[in-house]
């Protein structure tokens, strides 16, 4: 019985740690349609970013925007493109994430994505 | 009493100063604002390949890749240009998706931009790293035909379908030929 109590407890905490482990080296969000002047971000808490990348689709031609803000306001590792866009870098600093369409106009978008 | 001809003959009329009226109005609209140059070809994506023309192994692994390239591997990359220590590539991309991108080993990073080939018809294909101070770096792809890229009185030449202009201070730079130029905006 202990055994079993043993192997339950090994497996419940196992279940709880996958999640988080994943979840520590790699989030993603998204966004369908960013209307004109939305920004897209993650501040959940910040994190030693190293990419970043919004995706529009295999039709991009719009302008887009990935940037990193610190918790005290700096702005970091910003890049704007024509369509799809992508930042990749040395883990420097502790930052939240951003993204935008920077167009002025609404557009579907599938990824605004980092990881660390 | 009108006859059933007639009306017919009005109603073509109408329907063909209609379709005259939609016609001048989306040129005035959009075709004349947008210059164009070229045929949206990019010949530097055709010459034979060199081992140069290789992207590094750790840009083919991001997930921007496998989002972007036409292959796995970025097969077809050409090197456009070098900068310092930073190395800008053509890359074919799927569908009709061309990137460029622009990769520092030296520092460690990679960054890079795919869009319509369209896009080359009245304009550019870039990216840009924006500074803190508000000025940009710009790296870009144009088609066969333009020669130049500017921004504010300094002109860089075109080659091998690329640009770089560092320092830009604001929102716009020029691409061109001898012939024509277009706005690029990099911004909304």
């Amino acid at each position: 019985m202990f055994t079993r109590l043993c192997l339950l407890a090994v497996a419940t905490f196992a279940l709880v740690l996958v999640p988080q482990a994943s979840a520590a080296s790699q989030i993603y969000w998204w966004q369908q349609n960013m209307s004109p002047g939305q920004i897209g971000y993650d501040r959940r808490y910040a994190a030693n970013h190293n990419y970043n990348e919004l995706f529009f689709g295999p039709n991009a031609g719009w302008w887009g925007e990935v940037w990193e803000v610190t918790p005290a306001g700096a702005r970091h590792f910003d890049r704007t493109c024509q369509g799809n866009c992508f930042n990749a870098h040395p883990a420097t600093y502790y930052t939240y994430v951003y993204c935008a369409n920077r167009d002025g106009r609404t557009h579907f978008v599938y990824d605004c994505s980092s990881s660390w | 009493m009108v006859s059933r001809r007639r009306i017919y003959v009005a109603a073509a009329f109408l329907a063909a100063g209609a379709a005259a009226t939609a016609v001048l109005t989306q040129v005035g609209r959009g075709g004349s604002e947008r210059v164009r140059i070229g045929t949206g070809a990019v010949s530097a994506l055709t010459r034979a390949a060199k081992t140069a023309d290789v992207l590094p192994a750790d840009v083919v692994e991001l997930p921007f890749a496998a989002h972007n390239f036409a292959s796995a591997d970025g097969r077809g990359s050409r090197l456009v240009a070098t900068d310092g220590t930073t190395q800008i590539f053509a890359v074919p991309g799927k569908g009709r998706l061309l990137c460029v991108v622009e990769v520092d080993e030296a520092a460690d990073t990679a960054g890079g931009a795919c869009a319509d080939r369209s896009v080359l018809l009245t304009g550019s294909i870039w990216t840009a790293n924006v500074r803190e101070d508000g000025t940009k770096d710009v790296v870009g792809l144009v088609g066969d035909g333009h020669t130049y890229a500017s921004s504010g009185a300094r002109r860089v030449p075109v080659a091998n379908n690329a640009f770089v202009l560092h320092d830009v201070a604001g929102d716009e730079v020029e691409v061109g030929s001898p012939d024509a130029a277009q706005t690029v905006s990099l911004s909304k």
